[in-house]
């Protein structure tokens, strides 16, 4: 984070204000340390687990929480803690994998859209508002059937509608910041386009993007589990909090906590993220 | 400089040409991303040579791309339509028509509840500025936030519908009431995700309008205090609102045909899920379609409404 | 020889017995009210939409279970599975099997009013004879002769030891002779019955409304004014619309959900046994399901103790064999079943032409949790032996479009008898030529094919016993399907609604319902 910092244009003043700000921002501190909880988790969930996600037993189905199963076992007697766990790895990365690809295309679009304005910022501005128009569950469930349910489809809907948001905030930052002074300057100053953009102007609009990015997670992460709860998202046998959530749907009256409990993890992983997109606003006064 | 009231309005409208013609584009391309051949993944691995050639020819499949498009245009443009339902036979307008009523109420009465929420959290937490309450309504709704809509469609069933009984489990009942009260639960697991951001907007806003020249001036005169937020307050916050609202329609859109799963609500989301398990192309590009002109369409109304009412944003 | 309809399967009556379970604690207006009350609208909830009403071409239960209420065979069976006298008073039978004479009831009308007479069954079952249809009239008929005004001779041409039995199938329900003068068209889309209701408002794609037939021959029956089907989309939204009292009484309950039910005091839970068998149907056309080898893996993988005691929760008794014990000839304890041996499935897979496993799809309809979770214990036992399965859930409809047009790997579904006799399900799920080509598994085996004959022709006793042991033993051992378990039929009211008779194969009956007034 510091190094985005290091090259805005009073990068030394910018660093200590970033850090400054950040010690102070309740929110911020939160968020880092519900996150590292849950990467933690999910990046050890193999060792934390106390039983195989996927061993059924077929008669010890439903039961309730004791010290043998933490969060007790589902229908088919799988430990509900394993695969909260393992849920939380594998929500995650598709997540995380989910949000890279359109975080990349949408800052670069939203650049190029910016800087160079003219016709490709037009076409740009259009393709975004038509995306923009499908109501994102409904594009992402036709993108999902056509390309396949699972992991796969997961990805390409994202990559496909992802990324707009990004290339609007960037194109907004870039597009302001070429009327600027200093990057009319730098320009006639011999700079290439390349270098203005990629020294000067991203890493002003890096951290609205960053910010921006926290929020997508968790629209990502909140769409996984609908997939999955739909049948659409991950598949089983492999643990998702989605179909965990489907499952547990006949015993939500009486045995709550099958379909609670990943249910709680996925808005755990909600206000994390939301507190760290919060506090790394406040950290760099982005609104 | 502000435009002319006219040649704004034809320029707003304008504007929204491409989008159209983005959106009848997209919904062409959207299932032309199968990997391989649309037919055979209709028909599935084990059907004959001769039934996926004959449904190509039926969906057109076999012309080349660009009268495909021609087809998928003429039939939108003059129709309203892209083709009949496989599985139901008739035609894809027919189907979205007759459902779509019924997730627009939804999605009308989510709008209704988010705003009467949002708009009692607002006051409450910009009158307590920094106090207690404040600080409470501005954290405890972004957990809402990553609450996935069904999840919270859960909750309210067990809650309200099994053990209070106090409204419809599901479905939609008969009769003049009886649907809009099957559509209130639907509709609060809807607003929960709208209420957030409206409240922060429109507690910005009140702040803003409390600290206000003619708020201080009432105040000195001694107009009462519920007057003063009914009667102008509120009404000054109401414009932002509306433009939330206008952005955060295709969400609501997007929610409802989810939660319509969840009570068992025949509306046009059920109709999507069930056009997808029956591999049903032409519905879902129908509804894809239909839902984004309605997102379309419904905002430019309100972006002219808005206009209307405050020519100060007239900047497009 | 003249005998009222006899034919009470001794095993049936042994096994079958309607429990009702339930709210014990019966509120004070049911104690005022222990005699019926006429009048008022049941509402049912349902989870798949009725298409079409022809009773000659239709077999699912989305359909057939609005049929039988608006026609009627000669022959029925009751809660426990025995044949009945229904439009018939009496039937006789020559000493050589080959007539069959048939007295009709006194005073049967239509619900148009007109009467019932012996034309309308002589044109009812010469159609189904000319249909064929999914449920067919196998019996080898020479002629069918109206003798008089309430009298009808049947002629065959052989002996047919299952024709009483299957008399009482719904698909030889009675029609009015030449449509009552529409079109078949137009008949079936407003039909005319002797049965307890007539059609009201039929939305083919969602709810449809039965209302009373003034002119039941049952006296002071239905008590009911209407009956109305709401299709409700899945399993966990039925219990949740009975529990809020949106609906009267569902057609399902989740067997998990069933002890949770019992305990809550406003709903009835009634469970009783049934004809169903559930069961895992391979697709012999399928590449990897040709492989008899490959069916008999899957077999032996599947632990069907663990699967009923995880997913019917006591509700259901484990499958040992094709024919449920609530049939003649079941042969449920004759050890015919390949067992539960991970270690000879691995064998019996290498023996065939994947040794080193495959991927499949197994289908399944949505909107049944019971059978998601079925799905899930067959993935992870399959996975065992190197078969690596994918689920895929679709919705009803689509699913029975799918599997009739043998378009799936292999599925879960259940298969269903519509009479006490074991003929009728031998037929439906092993004859490859029939409508059901061998339950859209097509499965093609000669040697089934001419025991099935024989068992048609054999008179009941032992020698007929062997036949149907033979062909289920047979059957399990090509395990062109894999039976699982024998579930119950479980069902669920409000605890003010009373009289709903619910019939081995799944159907309710309605003519002795009724709902406690409000007061």
């Amino acid at each position: 984070m510091s190094e985005f910092a290091a090259v805005r244009p009073a990068p030394a003043a910018a660093a200590q204000g970033f850090l400054g700000r950040a010690r102070r921002s309740p929110a911020l501190i939160a968020g880092v340390v519900l996150m590292t909880l849950l990467v933690l988790v999910a990046v050890l969930a193999p060792w934390l687990a106390t039983h195989d996600p996927n061993a059924q037993n077929l008669t010890a189905g439903l039961l309730a929480p004791s010290p043998e199963h933490l969060f007790g076992t589902d229908q088919l007697g799988r430990d509900i803690f394993s695969r909260v766990l393992h849920a939380a790895s594998t929500d995650l990365r598709i997540a995380v994998l989910a949000a890279i690809l359109p975080f990349l295309t949408g800052v670069l679009l939203g650049l190029v859209s910016g800087y160079f304005g003219g016709r490709l910022d037009y076409v740009i501005g259009r393709i975004v508002d038509t995306i923009i128009a499908f109501p994102f569950y409904v594009i992402v469930i036709s993108i999902v059937f056509a390309v396949g349910a699972g992991e796969g489809g997961i990805y390409a809907a994202f990559a496909i509608v992802g990324w707009v948001g990004y290339a609007r905030v960037v194109r907004a930052t870039t597009a302001s910041m070429r009327a600027s002074g200093w990057v009319i300057a730098a320009r006639g100053g011999g700079l290439s386009d390349r270098r203005v953009i990629l020294r000067h102007i991203l890493p002003n609009a890096l951290p609205q993007a960053v910010v921006l990015l926290m929020t997508e997670i968790v629209l990502i992460m909140v769409a996984i589990v609908t997939l999955g709860y739909l049948g659409l998202g991950v598949q089983p046998p492999t643990p998702d909090w989605g179909t965990m959530i489907a499952d547990g749907q006949p015993f939500v009256t009486t045995k709550w906590w099958i379909s609670a409990l990943p249910g709680f993890a996925v808005i755990y992983t909600g206000i994390a993220l939301s507190l760290l997109g919060d506090g790394l606003a406040d950290a760099w006064r982005v609104k | 400089m502000r435009p002319a009231p006219l040649r704004w309005l034809r320029r707003t409208l304008l504007a929204a040409v491409p989008v159209v013609i983005g959106v009848v584009l997209a919904a062409f391309f959207l299932l032309r991303l199968v990997p391989g051949d649309p037919a055979r993944m209709i028909l599935g691995e084990n059907a004959t040579d001769e039934s996926v050639a004959q449904l190509r020819q039926e969906l057109g499949l076999d012309k080349p791309l660009e009268a495909q498009f021609g087809d998928f245009v003429v039939s939108v443009v003059t129709r309203g339509d892209t083709g009949d339902s496989l599985f139901y036979g008739v035609s894809s307008r027919e189907l979205i028509l007759k459902r779509a009523p019924i997730s627009l109420s939804i999605v009308a009465m989510a709008v209704l509840i988010s705003i009467v929420v949002a708009a009692l959290l607002a006051t409450v937490a910009a009158a307590n500025r920094d106090r207690l309450p404040d600080h409470l309504i501005r954290i405890i709704p972004t957990i809402g936030l990553g609450m996935p809509t069904f999840w919270i469609g859960l909750l309210l069933i067990t809650v309200f519908a099994v053990h209070l009984r106090w409204l419809p489990a599901g479905g939609v009942g008969t009769g003049p009431y009886e649907p809009w009260r099957s559509y209130v639960l639907p509709a609060l697991a809807v607003s929960i995700g709208l209420v957030p951001p409206l409240v922060r907007s429109l507690r910005a806003e009140l702040l803003e309008v409390f600290s206000a020249d003619f708020v201080t001036t009432y105040r000195a005169a001694h107009v009462p205090w519920p007057r003063i937020l009914f009667g102008h307050i509120l009404r000054n916050a109401a414009l932002p609102t509306v433009t939330l609202l206008s952005v955060s329609l295709s969400f609501l859109i997007g929610g409802t045909l989810v939660v319509e799963k969840v009570f068992g609500i025949n509306g046009l989301g059920m109709l999507l899920f069930n056009a997808i398990g029956n591999r049903d192309f032409p519905l879902v590009q129908g509804i894809a379609l239909y839902c984004a002109l309605a997102v379309v369409i419904i905002s430019l109304v309100l972006d002219v409404i808005i206009g209307l009412l405050d020519p100060r944003t007239r900047t497009a | 020889m003249n005998h009222a309809p006899r034919r009470r399967s001794r095993i049936a009556r042994a096994v079958l017995s309607t429990i009702m379970i339930g709210s014990l604690v019966a509120a004070p207006a049911a104690a005022q009210t222990a005699t019926p009350v006429a009048g008022g609208t049941l509402t049912f909830g349902r989870v798949a939409s009725t298409s079409s009403l022809d009773l000659h071409s239709q077999i699912t239960a989305n359909n057939a279970f609005v049929i039988d209420k608006l026609f009627e065979p000669l022959l029925s069976f009751d809660a426990e599975g025995a044949i009945v006298p229904w439009l018939a008073e009496s039937y006789t039978a020559s000493d050589d099997g080959l007539q069959y004479t048939f007295a009709l009831r006194d005073g049967v009308k239509f619900s148009d009013g007109t009467d019932l007479t012996a034309n309308d069954v002589v044109f009812s079952l010469n159609r189904h004879l000319e249909v064929v249809g999914p449920i067919p009239l196998t019996a080898p008929i020479a002629d069918i002769v109206a003798t008089d005004e309430s009298t009808v001779s049947i002629t065959l041409t052989s002996p047919y030891t299952p024709f009483i039995a299957e008399m009482s199938q719904f698909s030889n329900g009675i029609i009015p002779a030449d449509f009552g003068g529409r079109t078949e068209e137009e008949f079936f889309l407003d039909p005319v019955g002797t049965g307890p209701f007539s059609i009201g408002e039929w939305d083919p794609a969602g709810d449809l409304t039965l209302v009373k037939n003034e002119h039941y021959w049952q006296e002071g029956k239905p008590y009911l004014d209407a009956v109305v089907y709401k299709l409700i989309s899945d399993d966990t939204q039925l219990l949740q619309q009975l529990q809020s009292g949106q609906v009267h009484a569902i057609d399902a309950l989740n067997p998990a959900n069933v002890a949770d039910a019992q305990a809550n005091a406003s709903v009835t839970v009634l469970v009783s046994s049934g004809w169903a068998i559930e069961q895992l149907f391979l697709n012999t056309l399928d590449e990897h399901f040709s492989d008899v080898n490959v069916r008999r893996a899957v077999a032996l993988a599947l632990d069907r103790e663990g699967i009923t005691a995880a997913t019917t929760f006591g509700t259901a008794q484990v499958a040992n064999s094709l024919i449920p014990p609530t049939i003649e000839y079941s042969a449920n304890d004759a050890g015919i079943a390949l067992p539960y041996d991970v270690e000879a499935a691995k064998q019996e897979l290498a023996k065939s032409a994947f040794p080193d496993g495959f991927s499949a799809t197994l289908l399944l309809a949505s909107g049944n949790a019971q059978r998601a979770q079925e799905a899930q214990i067959v993935q992870a036992a399959l996975a065992e032996i190197g078969i690596t399965v994918e689920i895929e859930s679709i919705d009803i409809a689509a699913f029975r479009a799918r599997f009739f047009a043998l378009d799936y790997d292999f599925m879960i579904n259940s298969g269903l008898s519509d009479q006490p006799d074991p003929n009728g399900l031998i037929t439906f799920q092993a004859d490859p030529t029939g409508f059901s080509k061998s339950y859209w598994t097509s499965y093609t085996n000669p040697e089934v094919t001419a025991l099935m004959e024989q068992g048609r022709v054999t008179p009941d006793g032992n020698a007929r016993e062997q036949i149907y042991l033979d062909i289920q033993t047979i059957l399990a051992n090509d395990a062109p399907y894999i039976p699982l378990f024998y579930p119950s039929n479980i069902k669920a009211s409000s605890s003010t609604t009373h009289g709903l008779v619910v019939l081995p194969n799944g159907s309710v009956r309605f003519e002795d319902a009724w709902i406690e007034s409000a007061e």
